[in-house]
């Protein structure tokens, strides 16, 4: 009974502040959605097939070409020089928001962008040239943003799995005696490690994936226009004034997920029916093609580029404000973009107190959780925070928003609050669970035994021992409230506004230096997050 | 077939752990090598395979059946080996891990081969188990014919049976040496306990300087 009760209490602010908005937000949404008229006008909707297309295509493409590069990076430098500054710099990769990063790629690839600028400088160009780069119809370069995103963390997290002692020492034994039964490296990546390594990525895979099948902000800034992807359709329909409308939305964002649903279904379907092959490929014998370094290394290298060269442009973009075409530089520099963002910081305000106040409560829960309630539920909460990550953020947000009409949230900052804590405590969760539960007991015996209470051990020791991981917790909790577009944005009712919200509004047409002010801020929060947290992680107390 | 080791040093950093050691290894001969851990001796192992790694250095030739090894990149050299752990592959099933190192050929004829191996393991009919239901016995046939069927022309053994409890340990022993002899491999033992070296084969021990004593 005691033992209840101290879960009991354990779940209690969670379930208050995380699983009832959750919840409310999925009870809300599958309510909401039960108006046939809104079904009718989804599928009466012109653009619904060629938009669903877009997205489910987009979202797919973008994890397959992410997984593959990868691990062809991964397979070429595990084990080099190179491999463990890796790890840290994806980490910084990271950091940077998927919007400030479509902002920034956006003015290198645009017809009148740096790029062309600078070929046209070389070849003589008299007027920008007629590729069709930004908003392509297709969503190339909606893919091209997702998987430069999402290959540092991919990376980022193969190597987190790559670290742990049990596995590197059982992978160097793989690879010894895969080689000295005639493997070369390659056919050991693909033959042995990639198959023990993907279904550790199973659930990060398929969040990229489904994130990438339903982002708004990224899609907004440099995805196709006629027709747009469904996730910007339903967003539009969402942002509607009419209520009809809104219910289109509604139903919208749960046809989207259910059409995701079908798509893994499908995937296992196919997975099913290629295993065989798959199998035979594995056991087929032994080839000598060896690890592909060089390419790897290029591939890091042109990573390590592009990023450098998003963030320069932003830099330069943000007082650079007049920079007519075919300029290389600006012709003119000044901060009065910068004054303007310093004169009206509402939206840096509201952005740095939600990420400081959700990013601390979802630390709070999760230390409450782990403190009190045995480590068996874990995978409960678990299952409950990679639902609230793989879910479209489209649909979660929705069915709060409708959830909070009813208990007059919406348009407060405790609304957007609520908001943002539901994917910012999955992140912090996740990423606090192995360590603070590897935290070995004996400690606190050999604590207790110098005469310590428990409070003292707790906060001397234990939270001490803990610090890495709680501020990288922390880090990454910052990096993901300050990146909220969909859930503030309609929470928030237009009566509170933040980094990423500005951002999309100037994308869409805007003072381009105070939108490059914008894409800055929102890097260089999560960046300077990052940074502090592997400082504290590296000095002990 | 023979292996031959030339003047083969290791060190770390400044430190010689292995001093210009030359031994040839007749086919069907199997020798042991015995020394504390951090002596080099697995080491001297991993030089002959080709994945010595830093801070560890090696020179000196290591010759199979007429061919210098030192160029070749480890998968090239036919050395076979067997570890302290018997490391079969998890998520492949014990078939699956036998056919891992045969040559490629027709499935039907490699198939063929692996259910020779398996019946001459006594494990008929294992083909499609997981390798995590094996009792450490059958793990330790099953990574010996896993070697032997990648064909090697040298065998490598790194304390293979240190795992193994002690009743385990003289059968798996005897098995592995008389399948060994049987192929005519030469075969290089490394352990650091006397009772795994076979009756009557050489035994070195590595001294604090480097040199090779024979025991």
């Amino acid at each position: 009974m005691k033992n209840f009760l101290n879960s009991f209490a354990g779940f209690l602010p969670l379930g208050i502040l995380w699983l009832s908005p959750l919840a409310a937000g999925l009870v809300a949404v599958l309510y909401g959605a039960l108006d046939e008229a809104a079904w009718l006008a989804l599928f009466g909707h012109p653009q619904l097939w060629p938009g669903l297309a877009l997205s489910m295509g987009t979202g797919t493409l973008s994890l397959i070409i992410s997984a593959l590069l990868a691990f062809w990076i991964v397979a070429g430098l595990y084990g080099g020089k190179l491999w463990p500054g890796t790890s840290g710099l994806m980490g910084g990769f990271l950091s940077l928001p998927h919007l400030a990063f479509a902002i920034g790629l956006g003015f290198l690839i645009t017809p009148s962008g740096l790029l062309a600028r600078v070929i046209g400088s070389v070849a003589a160009w008299a007027a920008p040239p007629q590729w069709v780069t930004t908003q392509d119809p297709y969503g190339f370069s909606l893919v091209t943003v997702l998987v430069l995103k999402e290959v540092p963390f991919l990376i980022w997290l193969i190597s987190a799995h790559l670290a742990r002692p049990e596995v590197a020492q059982m992978l160097n034994g793989h690879f010894r005696v895969s080689q000295s039964l005639g493997h070369g490296g390659a056919s050991v990546w693909l033959r042995v490690f990639i198959p023990q390594i993907l279904p550790r990525l199973k659930w990060p895979l398929l969040i990229v994936w489904f994130y990438g099948a339903s982002v708004v902000d990224v899609a907004l800034a440099i995805g196709p226009t006629q027709p747009p992807p469904l996730a910007v359709i339903i967003w539009s329909d969402l942002n509607n004034a009419d209520p009809a409308v809104n219910a289109r939305g509604t139903a919208g964002a749960l046809f989207l997920t259910a059409a995701l649903g079908c798509l893994v279904l499908l995937f296992m379907f196919l997975k099913r029916a290629t295993l065989p092959s798959i199998w035979r490929f594995f056991t087929r014998g032994p080839s000598r093609r060896r690890t592909p370094r060089i390419t790897s290394g290029a591939l890091l290298l042109f990573f390590c580029a592009v990023y450098a060269l998003v963030f320069a442009i932003l830099c330069v973009m943000s007082i650079g404000t007049l920079w007519p075409y075919p300029d290389l530089f600006p012709s003119e520099l000044r901060f009065s973009a910068w004054a303007q963002f310093l004169m009206s910081p509402a939206p840096l305000l509201n952005s740095l107190s939600l990420a400081v106040v959700s990013t601390l409560a979802a630390l709070a829960l999760a230390v409450f959780w782990l403190e009190t309630v045995p480590e068996k539920l874990d995978a409960v909460l678990l299952a409950c925070g990679i639902a609230a990550l793989a879910l479209p953020s489209l649909l979660i947000a929705d069915g709060q928003y409708l959830a909070f009409l009813r208990l007059g949230l919406n348009g407060t900052w405790l609304g957007v609050f609520l908001a943002h804590l539901t994917p910012v405590f999955a992140y912090v969760f996740i990423v606090l669970k192995g360590p603070y539960r590897a935290f070995d007991p004996r400690y606190r015996a050999v604590a207790l035994g110098l005469n310590a209470d428990n409070y003292r051990f707790w906060s001397v020791v234990k939270l001490a021992m803990m610090k890495p991981a709680l501020a990288a917790a922390a880090a990454v909790g910052i990096g993901v409230s300050i990146a909220q577009y969909v859930p503030t944005q309609l929470i928030a009712s237009g009566r509170l506004t933040t980094l990423p919200i500005e951002a999309v509004t100037l994308a869409s047409g805007g003072s381009r230096p105070l939108m490059a002010v914008f894409a800055l801020m929102l890097a260089v929060i999560p960046a300077f997050a990052f940074i502090i947290a592997s400082r504290l992680g590296r000095k002990p107390l | 077939m023979t292996l031959l080791l030339e003047n083969i040093s290791l060190t770390i950093g400044d430190v010689l752990l292995v001093k210009s050691f030359t031994i040839s290894i007749e086919a069907g001969e199997i020798v042991t090598l015995m020394g504390p851990s951090g002596c080099g001796k697995s080491s001297l192992l991993a030089y002959i395979a080709g994945d010595l790694s830093p801070p560890m250095y090696g020179n000196g030739h290591v010759t199979l059946d007429g061919v210098d090894l030192v160029y070749l990149p480890a998968e090239q050299r036919h050395v076979g080996r067997l570890f302290q752990d018997d490391l079969l592959f998890p998520h492949l099933t014990v078939g699956e891990n036998l056919l891992f190192g045969v040559p490629r050929g027709s499935l039907s004829k490699r198939q063929h081969l692996v259910s020779e191996a398996l019946a001459s393991a006594q494990l008929e009919g294992f083909e499609d188990r997981d390798p995590g239901t094996l009792s450490s016995g059958q793990r330790a046939r099953v990574a010996l014919f896993r070697a032997l069927m990648a064909k090697p022309k040298a065998m490598l053994l790194d304390e293979p049976f240190s795992k193994l409890d002690a009743e385990l340990r003289h059968s798996v022993r005897n098995y592995v040496f008389a399948h060994l002899r049987e192929r005519q491999i030469p075969t290089l033992l490394v352990t650091h306990d006397r009772e795994d070296a076979p009756a009557g084969g050489r035994v070195f021990r590595i001294s604090n300087k480097g040199d090779m004593i024979l025991a």
